[in-house]
């Protein structure tokens, strides 16, 4: 009678199979299913009704869903260009530094240190209408003598939550572009300034060339995080007022835990999923596009 | 002969149980855990779960401390995992409805004498169907209207108001009065004539009550919305007229409690809808600088004649799932008895009991800021009513809220808004099978 002997292979990965199957793939395809559930945290026998694509069709259908979905994308675009543009800027200023760079690098990664949490509660105080440094501020200078609404304007808070973000976040991209410029090789820009190059074309040329994939990186990494964006909205403006500031997670989170209907909550999530795969697949296209320009593809 | 005896002694054991001083070692080796709302002003009453762990022999282990609304999301999630070991919970009237199958019903476990010695609005709101689910503690909040009395006082004021509406300038006694009173106070934006909670279940509760004064109701009987009404566009007409005329600071749409009781005390808002808790704070030296200078008054009445009074108490509830009711239960009625009622009320929040209150008014004689508080508030609670009884509540105040946003801030007509919200509020409740 012979035993049966697992290969030693599957008996090599079965702990990580164990581990990512408890850890990964049970709470995944338990949400999954719980999609296609009436699924209520407050009454649980609700979890064993199938209601099949109820809850995405009604997300679908729903205009406050894509409502928040485009305002996601929107404040993903805008927040990522700008805060790129100025990372860029900033790396480029740090690079020339010659006295007290790391100094300044370290300066530059105070604001990753704080709790997005407390950052939207800064802010928060920071654009208050009444008692806010920015009114203050204005007022003090003259500048206005009414009190500006910042949180609650639609266009007004949408740009405070932006001044949030980018404020926490812009270092990110300063910090992993600078990294690139100092693998910029200097024999090609030094070549460049002997041909007779203007700072723009060796800078459009060949520096940017070469930090390209860096800043890809950062967009994607960058790209999940504000499309996860929770955090710093929910202090500031919970998503309101009026929805006019709501973002997909602001409302998964409120349909999930306030209102407790987690089975929509989660079909909506995975709809928000493919935007945040969409744009993973799309930069790490372009982070390869960038890497055989440099014949750096593997 | 045995038999009866243990009878006798079951029944002495019961009845000594109920009346909520339980006997020594009765429950000897017994430790309940509790989940409990948390915060410094809480903790006075806490200290009393030691002299009822000596009187009984039990155990308490307070296993979690955390405000309401956190307390909330923990209570979903245990009800989701079914981790109910605990037995004792803080409760409160407008959470209650939420989770019908979470709580024990605690008729069983007290004597009717004992259930009557509460003010009987209280035991109404404290119940689901007939099931009596929580016991509620001396923190009862209904809202009174304060004002700042020196803008009355003020000789200019009184001629141009006599001047402007031909009436005398005294503190309001219906809505109408106070909004015109609130535009007529604004100098923004150094001074505000009012504001208002301007989100979440806090302007839906407002909402509520204005509702109701103005003789309409939210809800029909059988839980389908009734908001769209003649009462519910008067109602929501009063928050859009005071925004437009710019009478609320601009950003009272993101307000919540706090950032009321704070403006109110920064002596720059005339008139402000508020709760009991912040009687003291309002009049203090060191924390605002209107102190000195609050009145206090019953809340007004509506167009209908019925004055608002959207209530809501806090209480402490037993498990369904508790192993030890009876000890549970006797650890509830030992936190809202009549000592611990007079402790709590003694440092301002209103008792839940006929005899403290009794003994809270009278207390209060040669103070007479406190004793206008607590005569304004005694008027104030004989008119109160609670939130909606249905576990649905605080999911219709979040479909309801952003459309009474849309409609102040002018994104919607108030006829948009309201049948955007009553459009929201029929089709989740029919979702959830309620008719």
């Amino acid at each position: 009678m012979s035993r049966f002997r697992p290969p030693p292979w599957l008996v090599l990965l079965l702990p990580a199979i164990i581990i990512l199957t408890a850890v990964v793939m049970i709470p995944l395809l338990l949400s999954l299913y719980s999609s296609f559930t009436p699924y209520r945290l407050t009454r649980p026998e609700t979890l064993y009704k199938w209601i099949g694509t109820f809850n995405y069709e009604k997300a679908m259908k729903s205009a406050h869903f894509w409502a928040a979905f485009g305002r996601t994308i929107l404040l993903l675009t805008i927040a990522l260009n700008l805060e790129m543009l100025m990372g860029l800027g900033l790396a480029l200023l740090v690079n020339k530094v010659t006295y007290g760079q790391r100094a300044l690098r370290t300066v530059m990664m105070f604001p990753m240190m704080f709790s997005p949490i407390l950052v939207g509660f800064q802010f928060k105080f920071i654009f208050n209408d009444n008692v806010g440094l920015v009114n203050n501020a204005l007022q003090s200078l003259g500048l206005s003598n009414v009190a500006i609404p910042w949180l609650v304007d639609g266009q007004l808070a949408f740009t405070a939550i932006l001044v949030a973000e980018m404020w926490s976040s812009t270092s990110v991209f300063a910090i992993l572009i600078l990294a690139g410029l100092f693998a910029v090789p200097r024999d090609p820009i030094e070549a460049a300034k002997v041909d007779g190059c203007t700072p723009w074309q060796s800078f459009r040329h060949i520096t940017l060339p070469y930090i390209m994939p860096f800043i890809y990186i950062a967009l994607a990494i960058r790209s999940l995080d504000v499309a996860r964006a929770y955090d710093i909205v929910q202090i500031m403006t919970n998503g309101g007022p009026a929805r006019r500031t709501e973002l997909l997670w602001t409302l998964i989170g409120r349909t999930g835990y306030v209102d407790a209907k987690m089975g929509y909550a989660n079909a909506m999530g995975y709809i928000s999923i493919f935007l945040a795969i969409f744009f993973t697949i799309y930069f790490f296209r372009k982070l390869n596009a960038a890497r055989s320009e440099l014949g750096m593809a593997g | 002969m045995r038999i009866r005896k243990l009878k006798s002694l079951l029944c002495a054991t019961a009845l000594v149980a109920v009346s909520g001083h339980a006997g020594a070692g009765e429950f000897d080796g017994v430790t309940l855990q509790a989940k409990l709302i948390g915060g410094q002003q809480y903790e006075a009453l806490y200290a009393r779960i030691g002299e009822w762990e000596a009187k009984t022999g039990a155990k308490v282990d307070v296993i979690s401390k955390k405000n309401h609304f956190e307390l909330d999301k923990e209570f979903k999630s245990d009800l989701a995992a079914g981790t109910l070991g605990w037995c004792v919970g803080s409760n409160h009237s407008s959470f209650a409805s939420q989770y019908p199958s979470l709580y024990t019903d605690l008729t069983p476990y007290l004597t009717a004498e004992f259930i009557g010695e509460y003010v009987p609005s209280n035991i109404a709101a404290s119940k689901i169907g007939d099931a009596l689910v929580m016991l509620p503690r001396a923190q009862f909040d209904v809202s009174a209207l304060y004002y700042l009395k020196s803008i009355y006082e003020d000789e200019d004021n009184k001629a141009a108001y006599k001047a402007k509406t031909g009436r005398e300038l005294a503190p309001p006694d219906t809505w109408d009065e106070y909004k015109e009173q609130a535009i007529f106070f604004t100098d923004a934006p150094n001074f505000y004539g009012t504001q208002y909670a301007g989100k979440d279940e806090a302007i839906v509760g407002r909402f509520y009550e204005l509702v109701i004064s103005e003789g309409g109701q939210l809800f029909n009987d059988d839980w389908s919305p009734a908001f769209n009404s003649d009462a519910g566009k008067r109602a929501l007409g009063w928050f859009v007229d005071l925004y437009e005329a710019g009478a609320v600071p601009p950003g009272t749409t993101s307000y919540l409690w706090d950032d009321l009781g704070q403006g109110f005390a920064s002596g720059t808002i005339a008139l402000n809808l508020d709760w009991p808790g912040w009687a003291g704070f309002f009049n203090g030296e060191d924390s605002s600088k209107a102190a000195g200078n609050v009145g206090v008054k019953v809340q007004p009445a509506g167009s209908a004649g019925v004055r608002t009074g959207w209530s809501g108490h806090h209480g402490f509830s037993v498990t369904e799932a508790c192993e030890n009711k009876e000890a549970a239960a006797s650890l509830v009625a030992w936190l809202t008895n009549e000592d611990s009622q007079k402790l709590e009320s003694s440092a301002g929040p209103l008792p839940t009991r006929t005899a403290v209150w009794d003994h809270v008014v009278s207390s209060a004689e040669g103070d007479a800021y406190r004793t206008e508080v607590l005569k304004a508030f005694q008027a104030a609670a004989s008119h109160a009513f609670p939130a909606p009884q249905t576990p649905y509540w605080i999911e219709a105040t979040n479909l309801i809220y952003p459309e009474l946003q849309a409609a102040i801030l002018g994104d919607k007509s108030i006829d948009e808004a309201l049948g955007d919200a009553q459009e929201a509020v029929d089709e989740m409740m029919q979702e959830n099978g309620v008719y």
